[in-house]
Order: structure tokens, then sequence, then C-alpha cells
């Protein structure tokens, strides 16, 4: 399977959570509602497969694995990523923040604010700092993935 | 001696009272401290605090008294021949990194073996690892049993290969068994080798009595026994003591620099560079006193019943492997939800208030040996109670139910 395959069946899946599951997490009153429904985004993303998942690919900071994939569209300047984590929760915040920034430009990922969009959802009260910092390390990955000027 | 009594015993424990929707149950990253060892870290800086060993003044000749108590109350807990042989660390990985660096050259030479177990800390591991490469000493492991408890028949043939060091913990931080120290450090002794114990569970699970053990070295963290952060002990006979190169001092440098020599060449100072962590000792010290007003026996029984309940209410969550084994068991439980990651399951209880920890516990090599890629891991202590289990066991119900929907 080669990246753009894999990008081309993940879409589906992001476009869903966006159109979605956003807002059944933004509306749930208690964090076990959040939770179910965090539970079940990874479990919508197609598994990337073993063979590419390489070590150069570790997104570092997470208590659990997880990699993280980029493919840039230069002719557009559209920016996508493809994620795997061995644990749920990553991988469902991780969905989240991909359904966000997928396709966007170079400038539009430079200013992209995960915190503010994860206080939006409500999110952010219900994350442990381990988990913050995970994924404060996932976007700080994601941004340097943009071109340098 | 009456019951022991545990609401008694966790009133004395500010936190719960600053804190009382948590269940703790991660005791063996840390514990708590009693307000007995609080009282006496703030009254040592409130009143006494000065250096030690050092100044012309009264001042500093009592916190040099104070500091020295609290090593002969250290050296009576672990029952030491002398208190000369108590070094302070700031911790048992440092204590750990002294002794594996300070055994280099004077002791182990090129080609020689040391034995360490499957089930070891990292602090048991790397600090050997790192200075065996350089020296060129064989590092060899003692496998583990099916039911994760050190192989003693391997045991007694690695042993025939003439190790110079064997370095095993007293109670695996992981899975919490009592391993057999004294059998161990008889058989090594036999074999002609020197004992090290990391003691680092151990040391609040039993008091250890370093003379009838007759291990060589014996080691353990302060905070892991209702004491403060960044103290630690280091027990060591003299004889080995005195063979270990400080590893603050310089190494070989240490016979050029006069200096260093005349000021750090007798025991226990040769090997505490720098201001000691006065406050530290004497918390530790506090700690002791505290913990021996209670019975062990009675504190074991109460943390069986624990593990016993603990256990029994496992049973019944489905989707739950236990890596533990339930007797020899100090009071720590290694766990997993079937198929999921323990990041996950850990997560889940810490929304709910319950603190254990998940990973590899810095225990890497027992977990390939496992074949697992973590655990969660419950670990109990005196102050915890029954409510406290059950509040972990509906935690971890609601957990697999999430996990599992």
């Amino acid at each position: 399977m080669t990246l753009e395959q894999l990008l081309a069946e993940t879409q589906p899946a992001l476009l869903q959570i966006k159109q979605q599951d956003l807002a059944d997490i933004s509306a749930a009153k208690d964090w076990q509602s959040k939770y179910r429904v965090l539970m079940q985004l990874g479990k919508k993303l197609p598994p990337v497969p073993e063979k590419m998942k390489q070590p150069h690919l570790l997104v570092k900071g997470c208590e659990s694995r997880a990699w993280l994939m980029h493919y840039h569209d230069k002719a557009q300047d559209k920016h996508f990523f493809v994620l795997d984590s061995e644990a749920r929760i990553v991988k469902g915040l991780m969905a989240i923040m991909l359904c966000l920034v997928n396709g966007m430009t170079s400038a539009e990922l430079a200013k992209f604010d995960l915190c503010h969009k994860f206080d939006q959802l409500n999110l952010k009260p219900y994350l442990s700092q381990s988990r913050g910092n995970g994924l404060t390390a996932m976007a700080e990955r994601i941004k340097a993935c943009c071109p340098a000027k | 001696m009456p019951a022991f009594d545990v609401q008694q015993f966790r009133q004395q424990f500010a936190f719960f009272q600053q804190q009382p929707d948590w269940v703790y149950l991660d005791n063996a990253a840390t514990m708590h401290k009693p307000q007995a060892v609080i009282d006496a870290v703030t009254q040592f800086y409130q009143r006494h605090n000065s250096n030690v060993h050092r100044g012309a003044h009264q001042l500093s000749q009592q916190a040099t008294m104070l500091f020295e108590q609290a090593r002969t109350s250290v050296a009576a807990y672990v029952n030491a021949a002398h208190s000369d042989e108590i070094i302070f660390t700031s911790g048992a990985t440092a204590a750990l990194n002294q002794i594996a660096f300070g055994l280099m050259h004077t002791v182990l030479k090129p080609g020689d073996r040391i034995l360490l177990t499957q089930l070891e800390h990292h602090a048991n591991i790397v600090p050997w690892q790192l200075h065996c490469q350089r020296h060129g000493v064989i590092i060899d492991v003692v496998p583990l049993t099916p039911q994760h408890t050190v192989d003693l028949v391997a045991y007694q043939k690695l042993l025939a290969l003439k190790p110079k060091v064997v370095s095993f913990s007293h109670i695996s931080n992981v899975l919490g068994h009592i391993q057999p120290v004294a059998q161990m450090v008889a058989q090594a002794k036999a074999a002609g080798a020197i004992t090290m114990i990391d003691g680092a569970q151990g040391a609040v699970y039993q008091q250890p009595d370093v003379q009838q053990l007759d291990c060589d070295f014996y080691v353990f963290s302060g905070h892991k026994l209702y004491g403060p952060t960044g103290i630690g002990v280091l027990y060591g006979k003299t004889q080995w003591l005195e063979q270990l190169t400080p590893v603050f001092a310089g190494g070989e440098m240490i016979d050029t620099v006069s200096f260093v020599n005349t000021t750090f060449n007798k025991l226990p100072f040769r090997l505490e560079a720098g201001t000691p962590n006065i406050a530290g000792a004497i918390g530790l010290s506090a700690a002791i006193s505290w913990l021996q007003k209670y019975n062990t026996e009675q504190i074991q029984q109460h943390k069986s019943l624990l593990l016993k309940e603990f256990y029994s209410g496992l049973q019944a969550i489905k989707a739950i492997d236990i890596l533990s084994m339930p007797v020899h068991n100090a009071g720590i439980v290694a766990l997993n939800v079937a198929g999921e990651h323990p990041a996950d399951v850990a997560e889940l209880l810490n929304q709910q208030q319950v603190a254990v920890r998940s990973g590899q516990h810095c225990a890497m090599p027992l977990f390939s040996y496992l074949a697992q890629q973590g655990a969660v891991r419950c670990s109990f202590a005196a102050y915890n109670t029954l409510d406290d289990v059950n509040r972990c066991l509906l935690a971890l119900e609601q957990a697999v139910e999430i996990l599992t929907a």
C-alpha cells in the first residue's frame, strides 16, 4: 500500500468525524460520554500497515507509540497526514487533529492553534497532563512539516 | 499489641485530607509522607538549618549531630554493624550508580562477569551496562520461571560461571514478587561473589537485616519508605565500601588531588561529596522512627487482605489479564485489559481519580520477556483501605466497559 492509497482511504473517515463526531464530543456532558465517542474515532481510521510504521515516523512525547506520515501536494500546496497509535485515546485525539488540519496550506498550518480548537470542543479539562504533552508533541511535529519560508 | 487500625494510620497523612477524592495506588512510584516526616523536615529548616561537618559554630554542630543521628537510625533500621557503613545518596538509583562505577577497576577487571536477573529495574541494569561495556566486564542474566519469579535452578548454573558481583532486587517493582533473597545471597556467597540487593521496594515491606542476610550491599530510596524525595541509602560492608571509587570525586584523580584525599578519605564522608541532603536524611530518620511504632506483621496482614480482596474482585471483571502472582507478593499488581493499551486503561482510571502507573515501569527487559507492551500497575500501601480497593475495581469495570463498547 502506498501513502497516497492510505490517504485516500483515510479522507472519508476524517470527513465523517469532522461533520458528525466533533459535534457529539462537544455536546457530551460527562467524561464517560466524551471518551465513548473518542474511543470510536480511532476505529474509523484505516490501520496503517505494519511495514509502513518506520522508526523515524515515531512521535516522541507520547506514552504509547504513535506514527505520523506526511504528504505534501506541492502543486496545490496542501498538506495531508496519516497516523496510527497503539493506544485508542491517542488515536482518537489524533483523528480529531487530522480532520482539522488535513488539506491545509502551509500558511494555514503554521497559523493553526490546536489548544484553541480543543478548548472549543470542551476537551481540555478531560485530558491529563501527559496526554496534553503528547498532543503538543504531535502538533509540533505536524507544524514542522511546513516548508520553511 | 492492639490490632492495626488503618484509619488511625491514614489520618496521619495530610495528603488524604487535602485530596479526599483520590484513590492513590501508585505507591511503588512514591509514597505519601506522614505528618511526623513533614514536621521533622520543617523543624530542621525552622530551627536548626546549618551546614554539616564544617561550621565552627554551635548551629552547625547541632545540624551535624542531627544528620549523624539520622545515619545511626538508618544503620539500626537495616541492622548495619556500624553507622559508617551507611552512605547517604540521592536515592537508590544514585547508590546503584555509585556501586557500579565504584567497583570498576578496583574489583571488576576485564573478562570478569556480573550476574543480574531478568526482572531488574533499569537502575540495576544500565549503570552496570555503561561501565561493563567500557571495562570489558560481561553481564549474565538469570531467566524467570513461568510464574515470573527468578529461576533458581538457572541461577545456580550461572553462579558456576563465577561472577564477581551478583545484583538483584528484593522485590520486583513491576510484579511485586518477593525474591528469596536470603537463599540467593547464600548461594552467591558460596560461589564467591559480592552481593548487591536493590531494596527500593523491599525496605518498606520488611525491615532488612543486612547482617543476617550477609549481603555486601543493600540500597533503597527514602521516598518509597514514607520519607522525603532526594534521599537514599547505600549500605555496604566496610571492606567493600573502601573499594569503591567515589563517583563524584573524580575517580582515579583522587590520588593526585591531596586536598580531596584529605577531605574525603574516611568513610562514610569519602562517598558523600558536596553538601548532603541534610533535611532529607532527618526526614528519612523520622519516617523510620514513625514506622517502627507499628507492627510490620500487622501491616503485612493488612496489605495481604487488600490484595486478596483486589484479586477476588478482578476475577469478576471480564478481559483482565493479571501478570502478578497473589502469593509472595509485597502489594503490587500488574495487569492488562486484554487487547487494550495500558496507557488507555490508566487514563480511564485517571478520569475516575484512581492513580496508577502504566507503561513498562523502567523494566523493559522484563516486558520483552513477558511479551507485553506494558502493564497497568496498582501498588498498595498500608494506608490504603478496602474502600480504595473497591473504588479501583469499580473504576476498572467502567474502563473495561468503555474500552470494549
